[in-house]
């Protein structure tokens, strides 16, 4: 058996701000005459676009989601909201205590989250391919969610400073369940180094009147991508960060003047440049073939949790 | 199959790239895979899925899961669009983007332009309108919701609330529902009307009156606020117009959050022009049928605007202008034929409400 070869792999966005726009745009138009029923299938759009112009050493990835499937997802959530506001309303009439009320409209939304949390990377990993081959996700639901509310009643409990651990928990706990194919991700992330990057940026950025936000936004990034690696068997991919402070700091600055100075229309591009510098900024090393994975992970068509995700702004990125 | 065209493949199972070779014909209705030596199948256009990149054309196949095919060929990815533009193969928003950038962002900005416009001049009357179609026990809900958390972080006068009640019943308001006064206790020069009949006035605004008339001028003003139902209709209009608003900027949730968390601002309306025209002309003829001195409005205006620096009153907010609605005042009193006849009762009770 020959000794594995050392390589590295080339992860590149192909991505133009005016194509992007273009379809920003056909997604607007369609949305609007729609009175918002379009929106599923636009986002289908969006990120088919964003995944189709990421490559890796030459292939691209795919998104195979549908509108359809979003919209199915989609009317779910509608029917779950619609559910806790009738009891949210069912509860200010019987027990006439709007606290009560509340409190219960924050819980019910809260305790989707888990539940979103995992339905949203079962689709999304079901639907990304690369080379033919699908991604899936392996986590089981029940245990995320009785963690999230144990390390969820830890935060509570201590003020918030567990929430870095919180935080990292997820992340750790998701990234290790996702597979490529026979290929297992693993991630080493935890809240004691996460708690410590955070506080010192924290602190610097006050000191520095912001300016360190930059270094700091780098710093999270860096730890994120430094944490990342993809193993099969004895083979392995390990992740690193090439992203610097000042990178972060000329990606935002010009950004944001880019959507300011174009009243909002230029952040199609802006977009564009973020999804490059991340794509330019992830390196991989390691000696796993990519031409020999073998598809192992099956379909998953119920996008709710995807949904509720997007409904509810989490952004586990 | 008179074509033949080399392709990548890759099969669903393993992530090794094949080169292979796909036969086909010009009406690109099948596709001869050849995977091997003597191995090949067939593929039907109408199981085929695409994605252009370029000159890069990317087929996926709904019957062999996973499996991609990847064709880097110009002409073959040109011709293989166009079959699918002649068949009306493509979706709406495909179909949109081949219209090309400029073409695209013309239309949008047609449209951008129509939504404004109709968000200025149609959607307001439209969602007036529709009040119609609301009951009124909704005016009366929304006013009771607020009322209650209102109550909450004020802090009432009951004796003021009491004389207040007894001034009033010693008028014809002419109101379309039975009427709830409160008095509160507040430095704020501030007085509203709620939808369900509940009309609170703070005290600074009590202090600032040198006559009854002010109060009964005030009064007038309030009820006919309610009796027009001005707060739902302005609710909805702001109601319509955030919708609308969320729609353009493609904000789902927000369409959602404008549902859900907007009863809470009854206090913080501010009425159109038209709205506080409407009630200071049937505020004066509610003045001039209880035969009070319609001045008083004018005068109450003056002693708003007076203390208008320290802070900005509710009934004066700053939409339409107090000097053109005063003139406007002026101008129906000198054309109007009015009787003022002393009230000792209203006189009175106003001393009370002053101490």
């Amino acid at each position: 058996m020959e000794s594995p070869i050392t390589q590295n792999y080339r992860l590149e966005f192909f991505g133009k701000g005016s194509d992007y726009f273009a379809i920003m745009i056909v997604n607007w138009l369609l949305t609007l005459v729609t009175l918002g029923l379009y929106y599923p299938w636009a986002r289908a759009k969006r990120l088919r676009y964003i995944y189709g112009q990421t490559a890796l050493n030459d292939e691209r990835f795919h998104f195979a989601g549908t509108g359809k499937e979003m919209f199915r997802g989609f009317i779910k959530l509608i029917l779950f909201y619609i559910a806790i506001i009738a009891c949210y309303i069912l509860i200010l009439k019987m027990v006439n205590s709007p606290l009560l009320a509340i409190l219960f409209l924050y819980l019910a939304i809260f305790a989707i989250i888990p539940f979103a949390i995992h339905g949203s990377f079962r689709y999304k990993m079901s639907k990304t391919s690369y080379r033919g081959i699908r991604f899936g996700y392996r986590g089981n639901r029940n245990e995320l969610v009785k963690n999230f509310f144990k390390w969820f009643l830890l935060t509570i409990v201590t003020l918030g400073f567990y929430g870095a651990w919180l935080e990292m928990n997820i992340r750790r706990y998701t990234h290790q369940n996702i597979r490529y194919g026979d290929v297992e991700f693993s991630n080493q992330a935890n809240g004691g180094d996460y708690f410590i990057l955070n506080f010192k940026g924290y602190i610097l950025t006050l000191i520095t009147l912001g300016i360190y936000a930059f270094w700091w936004q780098c710093d999270i990034f860096n730890y994120y991508i430094d944490n990342m690696a993809m193993v099969k068997g004895e083979q392995k991919i390990k992740c690193y960060s090439t992203a610097t402070g000042g990178g972060f700091f000329s990606l935002l600055v010009v950004n944001a003047l880019i959507t300011v100075f174009t009243l909002g229309f230029g952040k199609a591009w802006a977009d564009m440049r973020t999804q490059k510098f991340i794509c330019e900024n992830i390196k991989m090393e390691g000696d796993i073939n990519i031409d020999e994975i073998n598809q192992t992970e099956e379909e998953y068509t119920n996008a709710f949790g995807e949904d509720a995700m997007d409904f509810f702004e989490i952004d586990l990125a | 199959m008179n074509k033949t065209i080399e392709a990548k493949y890759f099969d669903g199972h393993s992530s090794a790239s094949q080169q292979i070779i796909i036969a086909f014909n010009d009406t690109m209705n099948e596709f001869r895979l050849q995977v091997a030596d003597g191995i090949s199948f067939l593929w039907q256009l109408e199981d085929l899925q695409f994605e252009q990149y370029g000159s890069l054309l990317e087929l996926r196949n709904a019957n062999y899961s996973g499996a991609v095919l990847k064709i880097d060929n110009k002409d073959f990815s040109q011709q293989f669009y166009e079959m699918m533009k002649q068949d009306r193969r493509l979706d709406i928003h495909s179909r949109l983007l081949n219209l090309g950038f400029s073409k695209i962002t013309a239309i949008a900005f047609c449209f951008f332009c129509l939504m404004v416009l109709g968000y200025f001049y149609v959607l307001p009357p439209v969602a007036e309108r529709l009040v119609v179609l609301l009951p009124a026990s909704f005016d009366n809900e929304i006013g009771d919701i607020f009322m209650e958390t209102f109550l909450n972080e004020h802090d009432v006068d009951t004796v003021k609330t009491r004389y207040l009640e007894k001034f009033a019943s010693n008028l014809n308001l002419k109101n379309a529902k039975p009427l709830r006064f409160t008095v509160v206790k507040s430095n704020e020069l501030n007085a509203f009307a709620l939808p369900n009949g509940h009309i609170v006035v703070y005290t600074a605004i009590l202090d600032s009156m040198n006559s009854s008339d002010e109060l009964v001028a005030l009064l007038g003003h309030e009820v006919s606020h309610v009796n027009n139902r001005h707060s739902t209709k302005m609710l909805c209009r702001n109601l319509a117009g955030y919708m609308v608003i969320s729609l353009i900027f493609s904000d789902i949730n927000g369409v959602m959050a404008v549902l859900t968390d907007n009863a809470q601002q009854l206090q913080s309306l501010s009425y159109s022009r038209t709205f506080e025209q409407e009630a200071d002309e049937q505020g004066l003829k509610i003045i001039i049928d209880n035969h009070v001195d319609p001045n008083g409005m004018v005068k109450l205006f003056d002693q708003l605007e007076k203390e208008n620096d320290i802070s900005i009153p509710q009934i004066i907010s700053s939409h339409p202008s107090t000097e053109d609605r005063k003139e406007n005042l002026q101008k129906i009193i000198s054309q109007t034929v009015y009787e003022v006849k002393p009230n000792d009762n209203l006189t009175s009770i106003f001393e009370s409400l002053k101490n």
